[in-house]
């Protein structure tokens, strides 16, 4: 199938330099970045990562008295192309806090505690219909260290392979009425709101006996539209 | 089918500093082998530093890769001979920098898809990094470089930025700037 990749509206992608985050300025290029029209080597990309990268379940909230400290929530994702189409057998890569807002890396440190029950990430694939669904807790908030009072609020990463080279996506989640948003150096680097609002989890009822679980839904979507339409 | 209104692509982000280890599988920057069988073609590492502004090495700077095979073949169907692909070459790797910025990658020799020079597409996540990155790498002393529609897209004097120097016969070096300097050439796709 050929995918076209039209240019994305600047207002709707965050800023690359953002005042208060120093490590933007130090390592986004000065130069302007060089226009290209796509060839091949960026309408195609890699189909089935999958057999390069071991997968991992979605459920990684644990159970009994293994389980996770902190709300509960099934966090139901839909991956999406920019005809609404599905995009399914997507490696989605996805990380996150735990409750207490502290992730299992070097690279963070001792401000909160570590949940022996709980290593937050997940690596798995779209179904047909473009979805996934993790059962997970929900991230806390952290302060970024050396930046004069900055706390994340609370979000979960994703990494998301699509069809093609230049469908790949990093992206954040946030999750509704988080007083910390609206402070947010990264989420509102993104200057246009409705943008910004997309990348904003929606809360829906709980399902089900016995109602132990916040339920999210989201979408997400990717670079990419079908050349021809109705082509599978 | 009826085609839906257009949607909006998602806002990136940085991946921010707690990418996790665990997500740089071992073997990933080893693409010369698919579940045990051996990719056809010369075997070539391809390997340099990532820094930042003032020369500082980046550690735990994500790096993939992307490239056809040694007849210039995409795994994809969106390349007409894909058909005719390897089927032992995937064309994807990962790898993440150590602490002197250094990444590497062992890797087919690719040859020349339609109408290009022999290349790899790379790209970049890091922490600062608020989109991804991308930048082509062309090989030293390849005539078919000065032909090349993406080669020649960049203003000349910074051209040789994207050529990875010959370390020796099957061993290339690629060292990327992010920023300032000698600043590598990146894409705005």
């Amino acid at each position: 199938m050929d995918y076209l990749t039209p240019p994305r509206d600047e207002r709707t992608q965050p800023q690359r330099v953002i005042a208060g985050y120093p490590q933007t300025a130090r390592r986004t290029p000065a130069q302007p970045l060089v226009r290209r029209e796509p060839t091949l080597s960026e309408l195609t990309g890699p189909l089935a990562p999958a057999g390069r990268l071991a997968l991992l379940g979605g459920d990684i909230a644990g159970h009994r008295e293994k389980r996770a400290i902190g709300q509960l929530m099934h966090l139901c994702v839909r991956v999406l192309d920019e005809d609404g189409a599905p995009v399914g057998g997507a490696v989605v890569e996805m990380w996150q806090a735990n409750a207490a807002g502290r992730y299992i890396h070097p690279n963070d440190d001792d401000h909160a505690p570590v949940d022996a029950n709980f290593y937050g990430a997940a690596r798995l694939v779209t179904d047909e219909t473009g979805a996934f669904t993790l059962r997970t807790v929900k991230p806390g908030g952290y302060p970024v260290p050396g930046s004069g009072g900055w706390w994340r609020p609370p979000h979960v990463h994703f990494s998301i392979f699509g069809r093609v080279w230049l469908s790949r996506l990093v992206t954040q989640m946030y999750f509704p009425g988080e007083p910390l948003n609206g402070q947010d150096r990264i989420l509102n680097a993104v200057p246009d709101a409705a943008a910004r609002e997309r990348l904003v989890a929606r809360l829906e009822p709980p399902r089900g006996e016995p109602y132990d679980a916040l339920v999210y839904e989201h979408q997400i979507v990717l670079r990419g539209r079908a050349a021809t339409p109705g082509q599978a | 089918m009826k085609r839906a209104a257009a949607l909006v692509p998602t806002g990136e982000a940085t991946v921010g500093p707690f990418f996790p280890p665990r997500y740089v599988d071992a073997g990933a920057n080893d693409l010369t082998a698919l579940e045990g069988r051996r990719a056809r073609g010369e075997t070539i590492e391809i390997h340099g530093a990532v820094r930042e502004e003032d020369g500082a090495p980046l550690e735990n700077l994500i790096v993939e890769i992307w490239q056809a095979d040694a007849r210039g073949i995409y795994r994809h169907p969106a390349d007409p001979r894909h058909a005719e692909a390897d089927p032992d070459f995937l064309g994807w790797g990962r790898s993440a920098t150590g602490a002197a910025g250094e990444y590497r990658f062992r890797t087919i020799r690719p040859g020349a898809p339609a109408g290009r020079a022999p290349h790899v597409n790379v790209m970049l996540m890091f922490s600062g990094l608020m989109r991804i990155l991308k930048t082509t790498l062309f090989f030293e002393g390849d005539p078919r470089n000065d032909s090349d529609p993406v080669y020649c897209c960049v203003p000349a004097s910074r051209r040789e930025l994207l050529v990875a120097r010959s370390k020796g016969e099957d061993n290339f070096e690629f060292s990327i700037q992010l920023r300032g300097g000698r600043e590598t050439p990146f894409f705005d796709d």
